[in-house]
């Protein structure tokens, strides 16, 4: 290839690391690359999830299909999905989707015995393989009130003499096919605000309407400094490209008091996970599965026939 | 097909006593006469994509 090159070399800075949780900065990139980092995340990293169920007994409440809706939106541990097969492509089972390689098998058996409701929940699903289970959501967060008593999430409620029994079979897929294969619950980012405050404009207010042109935005952005009582900035990230304070201050008739840019290579992400993988693991295969795909391309510059070594991914380049 | 229609069981609407029709009996009650009468669920395997 001949030109120039016009590669980046991108910086990535953690602000903020959780298990399901991560705030970072993304630096000397352009909009394309950081969305396309972000819809990565969003739906075409793999995970595990029960995408097979069948059904021995159910007198629930809740009829089959609707439960066998619920089972497959149960996150489940996939730390070990990146190295795992497609059921599709899987040559042990012929795409059968049912052996070792590419498919996990859960087992439920619950009857209610007593007068009092049972629930029936995410931890009573018994697992083939001790890597791909339920995700836990008590030990992250103790002090989270929404799971009741620290347990799973609830499938069902059963009463005195109901019954269900059900085989699952859990298989490695991507967010594209279905929302229940996404590991992440929101991946959001936005640019980076430069403000510039006119000090001169700003010195000919009162401290009453200083402190009113604050009040007018609907985030804290600003704030009045308790010794000099000038108008500073507290936290330009709280800004949300709302034009208030803009609109304010030309309402006030003093237009240009601040001016606010868009930084156009400067990018914080913001990113949870649903707990199938750790927040970390999703940005790092996000970017491994980028790199394939740009791969993809580069050999499909020179042969047509390179699409078939690709599998999936050539589907992705024609447009899948 | 099944080369043997099996008759199949269902529960009478009104008294619950269990009736076994076959293909082209008239659908009644043999105990009450009551025409509403109810499939039970099959005691096979019954499998779902989970979407």
């Amino acid at each position: 290839m001949e030109g120039a090159s016009y590669a980046r070399m991108p910086r990535v800075k953690i602000r903020e690391l959780k298990d399901d949780y991560m705030k970072f900065e993304l630096r000397d990139t352009d909009a394309s690359v950081a969305n396309a980092l972000r819809r990565v995340m969003i739906s075409e990293v793999p995970t595990v999830a029960i995408d097979l169920v069948e059904i021995e007994v159910n007198s629930s409440v809740l009829n089959d299909e609707f439960i066998a809706h619920r089972l497959g939106l149960i996150p489940l541990t996939s730390e070990r999905a990146m190295g795992m097969r497609f059921s599709r492509d899987c040559d042990a089972c012929d795409g059968d989707g049912q052996c070792e390689y590419c498919s996990v098998e859960f087992h439920l058996r619950v009857k209610c015995m007593t007068d009092s409701t049972l629930d029936v929940t995410s931890k009573d699903l018994y697992s083939s393989d001790h890597t791909v289970v339920p995700v836990d959501f008590s030990a992250a967060d103790s002090s989270s009130v929404e799971t009741s008593d620290g347990r799973g999430i609830i499938i069902v409620k059963l009463r005195k003499g109901q019954e269900l029994r059900l085989r699952a079979i859990a298989r490695k897929g991507i967010g594209k096919d279905h929302a229940k294969w996404s590991p992440a619950a929101t991946v959001t980012f936005m640019y980076e605000p430069e403000i510039h405050i006119n000090e001169d404009l700003m010195e000919s207010l009162s401290l009453e309407e200083k402190k009113e042109w604050i009040d007018s935005s609907p985030t804290r952005v600003f704030d009045i400094d308790p010794v000099t009582q000038q108008v500073m900035v507290v936290d330009p990230e709280a800004y949300s490209y709302d034009d208030e304070v803009i609109k304010k201050a030309e309402a006030m008739g003093k237009p240009g008091l601040v001016e606010i840019n868009a930084k156009q290579d400067s990018f914080i992400f913001t990113v949870e996970s649903t707990g199938a993988v750790k927040a970390s693991q999703l940005l790092q295969n996000a970017i491994e599965i980028l790199k394939q795909k740009l791969d993809a391309v580069r050999l499909s510059e020179d042969t047509v026939e390179a699409d078939d070594q690709f599998g999936e991914l050539g589907a992705h380049m024609r447009g899948g | 097909m099944d080369p043997l229609p099996e008759p199949v069981s269902y529960l009478c609407g009104d008294c619950g006593v269990e009736n076994t029709l076959k293909p082209g009996d008239v659908i009644q009650c043999r105990e009450c006469g009551y025409r509403i009468l109810y499939k039970k669920r099959t005691r096979r395997i019954v499998q779902y994509e989970a979407r």
